[in-house]
């Protein structure tokens, strides 16, 4: 007792006051929902390399075509079936233009007097394959874009009205959601190709048919789960418009999953194309796209597998890089959802 | 306390009428809310008291019955200035404090709602100076303002759920179990900011709860509710004194006493609705049994409460 009261004197206490304004305060930075998402998402790294790996891919799309000025529809007979050859990278054993010819290794270019590179090589009609790989890319992103688009505009405008009006207007539009549900959607592009040519406008108007109808069942599902919480019934009560809901209340709280899943419909989507492009039935040739290229590729795999390498490879990392940019997205937006 | 603001006269809410589900919500009800006054309305979980309220600020369609504010109409065909002057003069505060305010919203703009919806502000200066006001009346201050609803705790929430509905300068406010989500240190803080409230703009409250004891505390008059029905009104201190329904009995038998001698001994009187053994041409109505206490009961049971008082 006295040696607490030697080392712990009065005078060192301070006495404190119950300040209520202090105990409201809050500390933390305000962050908002997407400044928190980010946050989340940076610390994904898969997700960060996906996104530096697919704006890469997305410049070498645009840009690529024009690199080597060589255009990827001109056939050129006494250049054909020539493996890739780099210049600078040849010294090292690869891409030197070293291919098979009647069963022994021989440098193709010198054999068919080739002064020109063609960086990924040829294909049996003399075309340049790397302007052909990049055109082809070109047109899996295209499709990827509009598929996107569509899911966003169409699914979101229809989930939206059959989840928000519910009722007869909910109950009409289910039922014709069903029944489109119930065409398979290769069988829309079949009979699409009665009609008009097979090619990309046929493609786009099979995945406006179909492809929006997973984003508008979610984006109703979301509706419906918002439509009645208290912070909508607050906003009615305060006199709010229909307009004033769905674009303050509404549509921000559905946008994380929007977002999501229109990440995990891109994929989808170009693999749509390229299967399509792949059985023939989509984009018809000298047009180029992934799935032309790698039913090229195929048939030769065994003697010039880079044929089929580059497209496979291209087509495979975009595949990837969506999937774990959706995968980052989720988690980052949803963080509910991760379990 | 003469002038009645709010009447509601033989309201009724069926959900789904006609079909096998129809749900009678709300099932012929009465009562009047006179200005200045809070009036509880109590009863257990669906009996139908949050759909009430809910009617009553036009949430729902009634199905049948009517609810006159100050002399008005609340439900039916209206123009949008008279909906706009309802919905500025009647404000709600929700039970759920977590999920009753945008996440994806500031406070500054959730408490603005509102303001912008009837124009009550001229510019942006003038807005951000009433939200901080109304802050500060619920007793935050104005550094919340810029800040998200997930940052705060429950009763913080509840509080900046109150001044969203003092925004427009309600004359009438329902509060749909307002204190119920809260931890019991909190609800005091909240109940005493609605009385002080009341003090300070002279508001009428519609006061929903399950918690009998914190409606007594706030209420001057209140009902209950069984089944959609309004079993028993009276004044606070009379219903609390004399509780002639059966159900009215039992609930304030189940109410606990930090008293550990009482509680000991104290038996709760379960409540079955069978026990009143009405007839088939028996006429169960709402009467009035002494001034000011009405009582949902037969004739027969009628005769009997009034000679049990005498």
């Amino acid at each position: 007792m006295q040696l607490d009261k030697q080392q712990l004197p009065p005078e060192k206490f301070e006495r404190v006051v119950i300040d209520n304004d202090s105990a409201e305060r809050i500390t933390k930075p305000s962050l908002s929902f997407w400044q928190d998402a980010w946050l989340r998402l940076r610390k994904n790294k898969a997700a960060i390399v996906s996104m530096v790996v697919l704006v890469l891919l997305v410049l070498m799309a645009l840009v690529g075509p024009h690199l080597n000025g060589r255009s990827g529809d001109v056939q050129n007979l006494r250049h054909a079936n020539l493996p890739p050859k780099i210049p600078g990278i040849e010294k090292l054993g690869i891409f030197n233009g070293v291919g098979e010819l009647g069963g022994q290794k021989l440098d193709l270019y010198e054999v068919k007097k080739v002064d020109e590179y063609y960086w990924f090589g040829t294909d049996g009609l003399g075309r340049d394959l790397f302007t052909r790989l990049w055109e082809g890319t070109q047109i899996s992103l295209l499709i990827a874009f509009i598929a996107a688009l569509i899911d966003v505009v169409i699914g979101v405008a229809y989930g939206g009205i059959s989840g928000y009006f519910g009722g007869r207007t909910d109950d009409v539009m289910q039922r014709v959601v069903e029944i489109l549900i119930g065409i398979p959607t290769l069988i829309v592009v079949i009979l699409m190709i009665l009609i008009m040519e097979p090619g990309i406008t046929a493609i786009i108007i099979a995945i406006s048919i179909t492809g929006w109808i997973g984003m508008s069942r979610i984006v109703r599902a979301q509706i419906l789960k918002f439509k009645g919480q208290e912070f909508v019934l607050a906003s009615r009560t305060l006199g709010a418009s229909h307009n004033r809901i769905i674009t303050k209340h509404l549509l921000p709280n559905i946008l994380g999953i929007v977002i999501i899943n229109t990440m995990f419909t891109i994929p989808s989507a170009i693999f749509f194309e390229a299967f399509l492009s792949f059985i023939g039935i989509g984009l018809q040739p000298p047009a180029a796209s992934l799935g032309t290229l790698i039913n090229d590729g195929y048939k030769v795999m065994e003697f010039q597998p880079y044929v089929l390498l580059f497209p496979a490879l291209v087509i495979s990392i975009l595949m990837i890089a969506f999937n774990l940019i959706g995968d980052g997205l989720r988690d980052a937006l949803d963080p509910k959802m991760k379990d | 306390m003469a002038e009645k603001l709010l009447e509601v006269k033989n309201l009724k809410q069926y959900f789904n009428a006609g079909k096998p589900s129809e749900v009678k919500a709300i099932d012929n009800i009465s009562f009047d809310i006179y200005r200045g006054e809070t009036f509880g309305l109590v009863g257990e979980s669906g009996c139908g008291k949050s759909t009430t309220g809910r009617t009553i600020i036009r949430l729902y369609d009634a199905t049948d019955g009517e609810v006159l504010y100050d002399g008005v109409s609340v439900h039916g065909n209206k123009s949008k200035a008279e909906v706009k002057s309802l919905n500025q003069k009647m404000q709600m505060i929700f039970q759920d404090p977590y999920a009753s305010l945008n996440p994806r919203m500031k406070v500054l703009d959730i408490i603005a709602e509102g303001l912008d919806i009837h124009g009550l502000v001229k510019n942006a200066k003038e807005r951000k100076q009433k939200v901080i006001e109304l802050l500060e009346t619920v007793g935050l201050n104005k550094e919340h303002a810029e800040r998200y609803p997930h940052e705060f705790s429950g009763g913080q929430r509840q509080r900046i759920g109150i001044a969203r509905a003092l925004a427009v300068n309600p004359e009438f406010i329902i509060a749909d179990e307002p204190i119920s989500a809260l931890d019991v240190s909190i609800q005091a803080q909240v109940v005493n900011l609605l009385r002080d409230l009341q003090k300070e703009k002279g508001l009428t409250y519609l006061f929903i709860a399950h918690d009998l004891s914190m409606v007594k505390y706030i209420s001057d008059r209140i009902g209950v509710m069984y089944f959609g029905k309004l079993v028993e009104m009276a004044t606070a201190e009379e219903l609390y004194k004399n509780p002639m329904h059966p159900y009215t009995k039992s609930l304030l038998s189940a109410i606990p006493l930090p008293d550990p001698i009482y509680e000991r001994s104290r038996v709760r009187t379960p409540y079955n609705p069978n026990d009143h053994k009405y007839g088939p041409d028996e006429k169960v109505e709402f009467r009035e049994v002494t001034p000011d206490h009405f009582v949902l009961c037969s004739d027969k049971e009628f005769a009997q409460m009034k000679k049990e008082i005498k």
